[in-house]
Order: structure tokens, then C-alpha cells, then sequence
């Protein structure tokens, strides 16, 4: 009997220790195997998530997570190359197959889910609201009637319109390519608030400038890849789950002074994402327009 | 069908049209009125350079060096983030018709003062010869031979302005671009957005480009 015992143990063991291995890579993993690096698009002016400093060296969450990945696919962490995208550039790269992953402070959105594969979030943040100290603004209310400077493409201004049509008052938007911009727009007055997700807010604060205590609907990060790349994306979400489950994502986060992640607000967020994605695919002219200036 | 052209793609873009149209309206709009001023600093501009006071000419030839010879996004984002440091807070249209009229007088001026050039002096002697003063003899005289050298060319820098205004994009102008930026980067369907927003950049310049072709046919056709 406990040979028997012993014996099944022993296959079982075998078994797992095998079954990885007899798994088939699928196409989009196989080509980056023969490649032998992993194409990584990630953020150069982002501190604590993707940042370039002056030797050129990539540094933050987002560049850990693609070592990580390198190493999952590669064996080798180093095994990465890092190409700086901005927010017009990181999809079109992915399109062309000049990139394999992104990760850049994408957020993810029902309508993007359309466009692209998302892994599910590694990170969340809520959006934070900067003023200018002699502006007098004290809160959210005060914004009524003011102009919000936000970031091309971030989900910012959707997040704060329903907050703002919540409260049953109005404001309006202004969309600017980087974040820098914004601040400048701040500086000279042409917006009344700069609003970004806070942990990118915290690098702008200095003595004329300060946050606002409102916080707005948490925005989750995911690693995009291009549509179809269903293996690659599988092996993402393997990752993130497992760097979950051990704890070392946290370590990550806590590691760039990143506020710690509920998981669970992550994965109730989740679901709802990809209801959403899966409504709009039924129906594309739902697609809400977005408000004009 | 997926990809960035996708049939889904296309159908989300002709859902959200009229946000595009409002943009579109607006690059018009901006493009008209700094049509107009650009016209009226090159020829102002452009008839100093003609005259014979030294000073005015080197204040003239300083603008034209420096506007020519800086980037039109630099002088934008000036106006947009230095000006109000200094009490001057203009608002997003008048500011982009401003930043556009400055930009391409620089060019209408060069294009006047040639134009000008062009005309035989013999036209200006016999002018004043009947008792013409400067200027009488200018507008009588002079200007309806310059504008038919000066037309072709003017033509081609109002394509140019409309181009142009584009740069507004990045200081939120409202206009054509930031639409189209705004809303690709909003959703992430950059294929139908741009294909169509040059499109309609397309539908603006094409008829003024051609009109320029026909011109120049007829003023050499008149040489």
C-alpha cells in the first residue's frame, strides 16, 4: 500500500514537473523565444513607475514587472529591451509588432479592451486633484466652473465629468500631451487644476502647488499586448497572479513608495471591466463621446 | 475583422462624428481670421520694406528673422505659458489666430515686398509724374499689378496657416487635431481618427491648393 502510495506521489510529482514543459508555446511566445528579447514599451518621464534618468537606465514598478517577465519567458531578466513610449505612441507599436508588451501606466477601460489585450491590474491608483495655493481652491466644489488641466489619454476626465455631473456642477476640461504641459498650464494660470492619478501627482507637488484631500474612482494599470496575442497575454496574467499570491508584488509596490494595492477593490473592478468590454462589443456605437471643451 | 481599421473602428468613429465636425468648424474658423490678419501684416509689413526709412526696415527684417526662423510651437507655447506670467492672458482663439497671423506675415511680407519689386519702377516714376502721392500711387498703381505676381504664392501660405493650426493641438486649441488627439487617446482607435481627420485637412487645402495652381497658370499665361 505505501509503495503504492509512494508510486503515485512519484508520478504525480513527475507529472508536474513535466506538464509545463510538454505544453506547446503558442505562436506570439515562440517568437519572442527565438528572438531571444523581450520587446518592452514603457514610460521615460513617469517617476517610481517607468522613469530614464541621465545614464539612460530605465528605473521603476513598470520596468521590475517587464524583468520579471523576461525572466518568466526568457530565463533571463535582463533579457528586456525598453523603448520609451507616449500615450499616442504605445498603441500603433504594439499594432506593428515593434513591441510585445507595454507597460506604461495604461489604464484600462472598457472601449480600450476593444482595441487591445489587457492583463488583469497589477496596480490601481485614485486620481488626485493639484492647485495652486493663492488660487484659494479647497476642495472639489470649489472647481465648479473651472478648467481641469488633464493628460491626453489618460481616463482622468471621465472619472471626474460623473463626479462633476454627480454633484450637479460644471466644469470643463483641457487635454495636454504630457504631464509637464500641464503643470506649465497650472503655473500660468491657463488651468485651475492639474489631475492625474496621485502617485504620478505626488512628483509635481512643490511650495506654490498643493493636493486637494478628494480622491476620485480608482484607475487600474494593466500590461497591454496586441489583439489576438492570447498565449502572451496568458503568461502576463500567470505572472501578475503569482507575484500576487507570493506577496512579491506588494514588495514591488511598497519598494518604488507606492500606496499598497486592495486586491480586493482589484479584482470586484475587474469583472466589472470586462462585462463592460463585452456589452460594447455587442453594440460599438455605444461608445460614449467624449465631452468637447 | 480586428487591427486598428477595423469595421468596429470605422463605426465608432461615424457614431461620434459631430464631435469631429465641432473641431473642424473650429480649424475653419481660426484658420479664416488669421487668414485675414496674416494678410494684413504682410502687406503693411511688406510696403515698409519698400520705402526708404532705415530704421523701420531693420525693425521690419528683426521680425521676419525672428518669426521665420523659430519654431511655430515654440512662439505657441509662449504666447500660451510665458504671456500670462506677464499680466496678458489671451483666450485660446484669439491667441491661435495671433500666433498664426505673426507666423505667416513673416512669409506674406516677404511675398508683398517681391510682388512689389516685381512691378516695374517705371509704373511708380510715371505715377508720381501725374501728380500721384506715394501711397495714392501704391493703391491705384502699383498693388493691382503686385497682387497678381503676389497671388499665387500668398495662396500657398494659406494652405500653409491652415496646416498649421494644427499646433494648437498642444495647448488644448480645440481644433481639428486635438479632437482628433483626444479622442483616439481616449479609446485607443487611432486608424479611422487620423485617416479621416487628414481628410478633412484634405477638404480644406486641396481646393485652395488648386486655385493656386489655376492662378499662377493665368498670371504667367498674362506675363
Amino acid at each position: 500500500m505505501r509503495k503504492l502510495l509512494s508510486f503515485v506521489l512519484v508520478l504525480a510529482l513527475a507529472l508536474v514537473a513535466f506538464l509545463p514543459a510538454l505544453a506547446e508555446d503558442s505562436a506570439d511566445v515562440a517568437a519572442i523565444k527565438e528572438r531571444g528579447k523581450l520587446l518592452v514599451g514603457v514610460k521615460a518621464d513617469v517617476p517610481n513607475f517607468g522613469f530614464q534618468d541621465l545614464g539612460g537606465e530605465f528605473e521603476g514598478l513598470e520596468i521590475d514587472l517587464a524583468h520579471k517577465l523576461a525572466e518568466v519567458i526568457l530565463g533571463d531578466a535582463n533579457a528586456v529591451a525598453f523603448t520609451p513610449v507616449t500615450a499616442k505612441t504605445r498603441g500603433p507599436l504594439l499594432d506593428t509588432g515593434e513591441l510585445d508588451l507595454v507597460i506604461a501606466t495604461f489604464t484600462i477601460k472598457p472601449d480600450r479592451l476593444l482595441q487591445y489585450e489587457f492583463s488583469k491590474p497589477y496596480f490601481i491608483d485614485a486620481i488626485g486633484l493639484l492647485v495652486t495655493k493663492e488660487s484659494g481652491i479647497k476642495s472639489f466644489a470649489d472647481l465648479a466652473g473651472k478648467t481641469i488641466g488633464v493628460a491626453q489619454s489618460a481616463t482622468t476626465k471621465d472619472a471626474l465629468q460623473a463626479a462633476a455631473d454627480k454633484a450637479g456642477m460644471t466644469v470643463s476640461f483641457a487635454e495636454f500631451p504630457a504631464y509637464p504641459d500641464i503643470k506649465a498650464a497650472l503655473g500660468a494660470g491657463r488651468v485651475d487644476c492639474f489631475s492625474v492619478d496621485k502617485s504620478i501627482l505626488n512628483g509635481y507637488v512643490d511650495d506654490t502647488t498643493e493636493i486637494l484631500p478628494d480622491s476620485f474612482s480608482p484607475q487600474p494599470y494593466g500590461i497591454a499586448v496586441k489583439k489576438g496575442n492570447t498565449g502572451l497575454l496568458a503568461v502576463v496574467d500567470d505572472t501578475i497572479a503569482a507575484m500576487r499570491a507570493d506577496g512579491s508584488l506588494d514588495t514591488l509596490v511598497a519598494g518604488w513608495t507606492l500606496p499598497a494595492v486592495d486586491w480586493a477593490v482589484v479584482d470586484e473592478m475587474s469583472v466589472t471591466l470586462w462585462e463592460a468590454a463585452a456589452a460594447l462589443a455587442a453594440n460599438p456605437t455605444d461608445t460614449p463621446a467624449p465631452t468637447t471643451k | 475583422m480586428t487591427g486598428p481599421f477595423s469595421l468596429h473602428n470605422w463605426q465608432a468613429w461615424f457614431s461620434d462624428w459631430s464631435y469631429f465636425a465641432e473641431g473642424f468648424l473650429r480649424t475653419v474658423y481660426i484658420s479664416l481670421l488669421g487668414l485675414f490678419f496674416t494678410l494684413i501684416i504682410g502687406l503693411i509689413v511688406g510696403m515698409l520694406l519698400c520705402g526708404r526709412n532705415r530704421v523701420v526696415i531693420s525693425i521690419c527684417k528683426g521680425y521676419m528673422s525672428f518669426f521665420q526662423n523659430t519654431p511655430l510651437v515654440i512662439q505657441i507655447f509662449i504666447y500660451y505659458n510665458v504671456l500670462p506670467k506677464l499680466g496678458i492672458r489671451l483666450g485660446i482663439v484669439v491667441l491661435g489666430v495671433m500666433g498664426l497671423a505673426l507666423y505667416t506675415g513673416a512669409y506674406a511680407a516677404d511675398i508683398v515686398r517681391s510682388a512689389i519689386r516685381a512691378v516695374p519702377t517705371g509704373q511708380m516714376e510715371a505715377a508720381g509724374s501725374q501728380g500721384f502721392t506715394y501711397l495714392q500711387a501704391m493703391y491705384h498703381v502699383v498693388l493691382p499689378q503686385a497682387v497678381k505676381i503676389g497671388l499665387p504664392p500668398m495662396t500657398n501660405q494659406a494652405v500653409n496657416l491652415i496646416k498649421n493650426s494644427s499646433v494648437l493641438a498642444v495647448i488644448a486649441g480645440g481644433e481639428l487635431m486635438y479632437c482628433a488627439d483626444s479622442w483616439s487617446g481616449s479609446n485607443l482607435i487611432y486608424g479611422p481618427t487620423f485617416v479621416m481627420t487628414g481628410v478633412l485637412y484634405l477638404c480644406i487645402c486641396l481646393p485652395i491648393s488648386l486655385l493656386a495652381r489655376r492662378l499662377e497658370k493665368r498670371s504667367t499665361r498674362n506675363v
